[in-house]
């Protein structure tokens, strides 16, 4: 109901100031940035783009770095219990595999409630933080535990003879031998959480706290006839991630090979 | 083993144990009967269940999931093995690399832009349909029957997600003996018969992980079907996790969007543990 009145009002408007706008199914006549500026700035009641990619930057870089540090401390546990305890590693395994791969919308109702129950519903470092990294932290997990065996076991027993506690064995022995393996861990959680649309849209919902996915989609669906603006807040949206992939694309691509586990030779 | 490596562990299993938590609850709330006119919940056992039933939103949500999630499996399986065949009998590697990652590409990109290039792609005027008109060609009518609709979903999917059975075809393509390859070719096999009597019987991996993630991965596909029908409220494109979220949030109707939660995340978690103990560890942790 909202957003039709929200959709009606904000075209009217637009006829009103019909110069500002690209005719509708008529091919492209001119260059224009016209359409980056709209959706960068917003219109009346159409949130601009500009925010959203601020705060999806400011949340996306610590949620995926926080999770890949320490979701690789829990996988070194994991590999750690391996031998002595197998059903510990048993158990950690299929509870971060099942958080990996569950579909996010099964856990719609108790999150919504458990934020709202601890008061972090509708906010950024609260609720939303803590709703990725629900789902991210095992993730990364899942993928640290699947680099991790790289790390031959002599080194990690020498070191335990030499007298160094877990932590340091982590920091100093294993973390150099498995960069390559947190830097794909990263930049695949990195893109995961960038696209993430589920989460945003239901922690949240208000739309001053609107993430780039869902600040995107008011230009999708209310002006799917409007190509130009269309197009362009797509381009925006996913500026980051072809940055990212144009780059880091061999991590990526590693990363998505490891949760097939046997991939080892692309 | 020391308290260390288990105080290092604390923030995954606080996190893991917390899906696990909330999968708990969800299936508790489901036996309820919390609705927006029914603020205080009782139990009142599988109800909630048989109002599903008694849906036919569930039926079609659960008919449209089927075949997107089977359209997926079947046809990525299929065009993720030839490509990667394809790839497999390119000479060089860099070649290979660049053209692996053109099919990975579209896993990255997300999926708000794929669902808005693709309606623009679907447009039956200045899309696809517009170059089929140019060279003659019959239009396709892509949005005019629901069934139309569904297939195009399936279309989108598929060039989405076939990257991920490229590249785990590949690999375990790339896994096997090169010796075993070398002999084929001296008792002169052709390329066709290396792939598929040679190649293929020894990459079940391939396929068990392909599958199994393609299945997965269309069990879940939410935003896609939300940002081309528009909202959740549209039937044509309605899955199941759709239909949770429609629960949830248009009826209202909370412990329903909690029973069919739970029903969802058992057919993942079928799917999903065994994936894990069986397959994944397996390959993982073999040295």
């Amino acid at each position: 109901m909202v957003i039709t009145i929200v959709r009606h009002d904000s075209w009217r408007l637009q006829i009103k100031h019909g110069a500002a706008s690209a005719p509708i199914l008529l091919p492209p006549t001119q260059f224009s940035t016209e359409a980056y500026y709209f959706d960068w700035v917003g219109f009346g009641t159409l949130i601009g783009l500009e925010f959203p990619m601020i705060r999806q930057l400011l949340i996306t870089v610590p949620v995926a770095l926080a999770s890949v540090i320490l979701g690789s401390m829990g996988a070194y546990f994991f590999y750690m219990q391996m031998e002595r305890r197998p059903w510990v590693s048993n158990v950690g395994f299929s509870i971060i595999s099942l958080a990996t791969f569950l579909p996010a919308q099964t856990l719609t109702v108790p999150l919504i409630e458990l934020t709202s129950s601890l008061g972090i519903y509708q906010t950024y470092w609260g609720g939303l933080a803590f709703a990725y990294f629900i789902f991210y932290l095992p993730m990364s997990a899942l993928l640290m535990s699947i680099f991790l065996p790289v790390v031959p076991n002599y080194l990690i027993e020498s070191a335990r003879l030499d007298g160094a506690r877990d932590w340091s064995i982590f920091w100093h022995v294993i973390f150099p031998l498995i960069l390559p393996g947190f830097l794909s861990t990263l930049i695949f959680v990195f893109l995961m959480v960038w696209q993430d649309f589920f989460t945003p849209l239901i922690i949240a919902t208000r739309p001053s706290l609107y993430m780039l996915p869902v600040a995107a989609r008011q230009y999708v669906g209310g002006y799917a006839i409007l190509y130009n603006r269309s197009f362009a807040a797509g381009v925006i949206t996913s500026l980051v991630p072809l940055i990212v992939f144009a780059f880091l694309g061999r991590y990526f691509i590693r990363g998505l090979a490891a949760l097939g586990g046997g991939a080892k030779g692309v | 083993m020391s308290k260390q490596s288990l105080i290092m562990a604390i923030p995954t299993l606080f996190f893991g144990g917390l899906i696990v938590f909330l999968l708990i609850w969800n299936f508790i709330l489901s036996l309820e009967n919390w609705s927006l006119f029914n603020p205080t919940p009782k139990f009142t056992g599988p109800q909630s269940y048989l109002y599903l039933f008694t849906q036919n939103f569930f039926y079609t949500s659960a008919q449209h999931t089927l075949l997107f999630t089977v359209g997926l499996v079947a046809i990525g399986d299929i065009l993720g093995l030839l490509l990667a065949a394809l790839l497999y009998f390119l000479p060089s590697n860099a070649q290979r690399a660049v053209y692996l990652s053109i099919f990975i590409y579209p896993i990255a990109i997300p999926p708000t832009a794929t669902a808005l290039v693709w309606l623009w792609l679907f447009n039956p005027q200045i899309g696809v349909d517009w170059l089929l008109a140019k060279l003659s060609l019959p239009v396709i009518p892509w949005f005019a029957t629901p069934l139309n609709t569904q297939l195009a979903l399936v279309l989108v999917e598929v060039w989405a997600y076939t990257g991920l059975a490229v590249l785990f075809y590949l690999a375990s393509f790339l896994s096997v003996d090169k010796s075993i390859i070398e002999a084929a070719r001296l008792d002169g096999a052709s390329s066709f018969n290396l792939l598929f009597r040679v190649l293929l019987p020894n990459s079940m991996n391939g396929f068990i992980i392909s599958t199994a993630l393609l299945f997965l991965f269309s069990l879940r596909i939410f935003d896609i079907p939300f940002i081309m029908s528009g909202s959740a409220t549209s039937p044509t494109l309605m899955t199941l996790v759709t239909y949770i979220y429609y629960l949830y949030a248009y009826s209202e109707y909370f412990s329903a969007a909690a029973a069919l939660a739970t029903l969802v995340a058992i057919i993942a978690a079928i799917v999903i543990i065994p994936y894990a103990l069986l397959g994944l560890k397996r390959w993982v942790f073999r040295r």
